[in-house]
């Protein structure tokens, strides 16, 4: 509607920047141009420090896919920060202390997040509970019984035994595997993951019906309802497919620290939501997409990186990052006229 | 609206559940028989179970008190809110207990409630945390600036005098991370030791593990990581072994069995320095001070060191 004024077309650079893509692409540009300003002695040009960073947002990034699509549907998810920890114990129970073997381990936690998701969906899709709330209850709801399944310990390799004393046992075999790096120590698996995580997301979204319900909802809810579109059904999975996505990011991050936390994952909601925030994909529902998700994740991860390496005060982060989440998201606002 | 009404009212029912379920308001032993010699009653008032240390400290409090058959405690866990802490004070004084532990979460709103219960005739043991002014019976705490000077000299020590060394600090707004980050300093003062590079991990391990990992990007030569915890230690030893760089010693702080000693033990750490609960040393005073016998208004506990040397045997005990 805005061209019937403008007697030219204007040029396809000005378009691409004009398009969400093109305002994500920019920002993370401009991060990485920073990057290669402040490179910390080179560290920055060094193979090993891309591969990490890709390691280190991941566990983000796939708690962003699962927001994105909660997102897109009009809602929010906060629970997964905690639905992280609990499955990040439950894994390092099963693993570790019941010696369980990898194809039991990764369904039965995978069920774990999904469970917690539906429920969060259930309730506010089936009840009509607001998504903030619901999601506020799972979130503490999940923390608790990390805490009650962990016994307020950190599920780690070392075993106590009734008597009080400690045994250790190995790091599992699917803890060591996901751990690893692949292609000559060139890709982290949990990386891998990640991407599949994205392609997951991407498939459902672009390439299913179920994708296309979830933007008709986050566009209008009434008039998705009144379309045929199964609302409640459709919104229902969004949420368990956040769980789920987080439930893969737990099985992640209680490979990584070889141990199940249950103060693991607090705060990662909201470093998701900064992540598909900052894409583009709109708060209000019904625009955005993986791919800006995926964006996102980079300029995040990025930058956590840039201040990492150059030894950045712990105060100049927290406000640089502020800042940098403020000016993203301002170039993303000004599209809409 | 008032959908809304409910669903707020349903996420705070929801709340006080949990908190309901999470309180370990559980006597630790059964009251033993009649007839023994004078039974007593401790509340142990914790501020916070939600972080292992502290859980570790009612633990020692409950094995040291099985020791005792005449003596019960009772636990209380306040989840970190000081006004919950303040009411399990009141309780256990309406309860006249014989005696209160108390780990305090904070110094000044709490040190009123302490000063009623030594009014009411009840001895207060403070463990950790200082209390304002001096209406308490006994103080047990640890030294953190003692620790990181004790850790400071042993790494200088084990490095020969010199070397690169990489600093992982918890939070630094808070008092234990920064004794111990100026403790260490003074440890390593005058040596050859050099911390080349310092970052916040924040006492959290995917941090530390984070912030190693950008220390080995920049740095072709690491001779050591002091981490301000052992979860900061275990995530910088998996950073360097990732990045298959060998020849780094890692020391950590804290060495609570199922953590520090544990990598201790299991090779991943070089040492790491006890920083004592001093629940067991809180029950050997409130013993001495309930049959009567004096006790120091202070006292500091020390730190033990555990290192590949001496770890079967226990660590080694440092004044």
């Amino acid at each position: 509607m805005s061209n019937s004024s403008s007697p030219a077309p204007p040029p396809a650079w000005k378009l691409f920047l004009a398009s969400p893509g093109g305002r994500a692409l920019l920002a993370l540009v401009l991060v990485l141009a920073a990057g290669a300003i402040f490179n910390a002695d080179g560290a920055f040009f060094k193979f090993g420090t891309h591969r990490d960073t890709l390691r280190q947002a991941s566990v983000y990034g796939i708690l962003a896919c699962g927001m994105t699509l909660v997102i897109i549907s009009g809602g929010i998810d906060l629970a997964v920060g905690s639905v992280v920890a609990l499955t990040a114990v439950c894994a390092a129970r099963m693993a570790i202390h019941w010696n369980w073997p990898a194809w039991q381990v990764v369904p039965a936690s995978l069920v774990v997040g999904t469970a917690c998701g539906t429920i969060a969906g259930w309730i506010t899709a089936g009840w009509r509970v607001q998504p903030f709330i619901a999601t506020l209850a799972m979130m503490v709801f999940a923390r608790g019984l990390a805490k009650y399944a962990s016994g307020g310990m950190k599920v780690s390799t070392a075993v106590q035994n009734a008597d009080g004393t400690y045994r250790y046992v190995h790091v599992p075999p699917l803890f060591n595997y996901i751990d690893r790096r692949i292609l000559g120590e060139n890709l982290s698996v949990v990386t891998v993951i990640f991407l599949i995580c994205v392609a997951l997301a991407w498939l459902a979204l672009s390439r299913h019906c179920w994708g296309r319900y979830l933007y008709a909802i986050g566009g209008n809810e009434e008039a998705a309802r009144l379309s045929g579109v199964p609302v409640v059904g459709a919104k229902v999975c969004a949420y368990a497919a956040s769980g789920l996505f987080a439930a893969v990011a737990g099985l992640c991050q209680a490979a990584q620290e070889q141990q199940g936390d249950p103060e693991a994952g607090a705060g990662y909601e909201l470093v998701a939501i900064a992540m598909v925030v900052i894409g583009g994909t709109s708060l209000m529902g019904g625009r955005g997409g993986i791919g800006l998700t995926l964006l996102g994740v980079l300029t995040i991860g990025y930058l956590d990186k840039i201040l990492s390496i150059n030894a950045v005060p712990e105060a100049g982060r927290l406000v640089l990052t502020g800042v940098i989440i403020v000016a993203a998201v301002m170039t993303q606002r000004r599209r809409r006229t | 609206m008032r959908k809304q009404l409910l669903s707020v009212l349903a996420v705070a029912a929801l709340s006080a559940l949990l908190a309901g379920c999470n309180k370990s308001d559980s006597a630790a032993q059964p009251p033993p028989a009649a007839g023994a010699s004078r039974h007593y009653t401790i509340g142990m008032s914790q501020c916070n179970l939600g972080e292992p240390w502290r859980v570790q400290m009612n633990e020692d409090i409950r094995t040291a008190a099985a020791q005792h058959p005449d003596l019960t405690v009772v636990f209380k866990d306040a989840q970190n809110d000081t006004l919950k802490q303040r009411a399990h004070i009141e309780e256990l004084v309406s309860s006249k207990v014989d005696l209160i532990i108390i780990s305090p979460k904070e110094a000044q709103p709490l040190t009123e409630p302490v000063a009623r219960a030594m009014d009411a005739g009840i001895p207060v043991i403070v463990l950790d945390r200082a209390l304002l002014g001096d209406k308490f019976t006994c103080f047990i705490g640890a030294d953190n600036k003692k620790i990181g000077k004790a850790a400071g000299q042993w790494i200088a020590k084990k490095l020969g005098g010199k070397g690169k060394v990489v600093e992982l600090k918890g939070l630094m707004t808070s008092t234990p991370g920064q004794d111990r980050h100026t403790g260490f300093r003074e440890g390593i003062d005058g040596t050859g030791v050099n911390v080349i590079t310092e970052a916040e991990m924040k006492w959290l391990e995917p941090d530390a593990r984070k912030e190693m990992e950008s220390a080995l990007a920049r740095f072709d030569q690491i001779d050591l990581v002091y981490a301000h915890n052992d979860p900061g230690a275990h995530g910088a030893y998996l950073a360097a072994k990732a990045a298959g760089r060998d020849n780094i010693l890692f020391v950590g702080i804290d060495a609570l069995p199922q953590e520090g000693v544990a990598y201790v033990k299991q090779g991943i750490l070089d040492a790491t320095f006890r920083y004592p609960t001093g629940g067991a040393e809180a029950i050997d005073a409130a013993l001495k001070i309930l049959n009567g016998q004096p006790v120091p208004k202070k006292i500091v506990l020390g730190t033990r060191l555990f290192d590949k040397s001496n770890i079967d045997q226990g660590g080694e005990a440092l004044p």
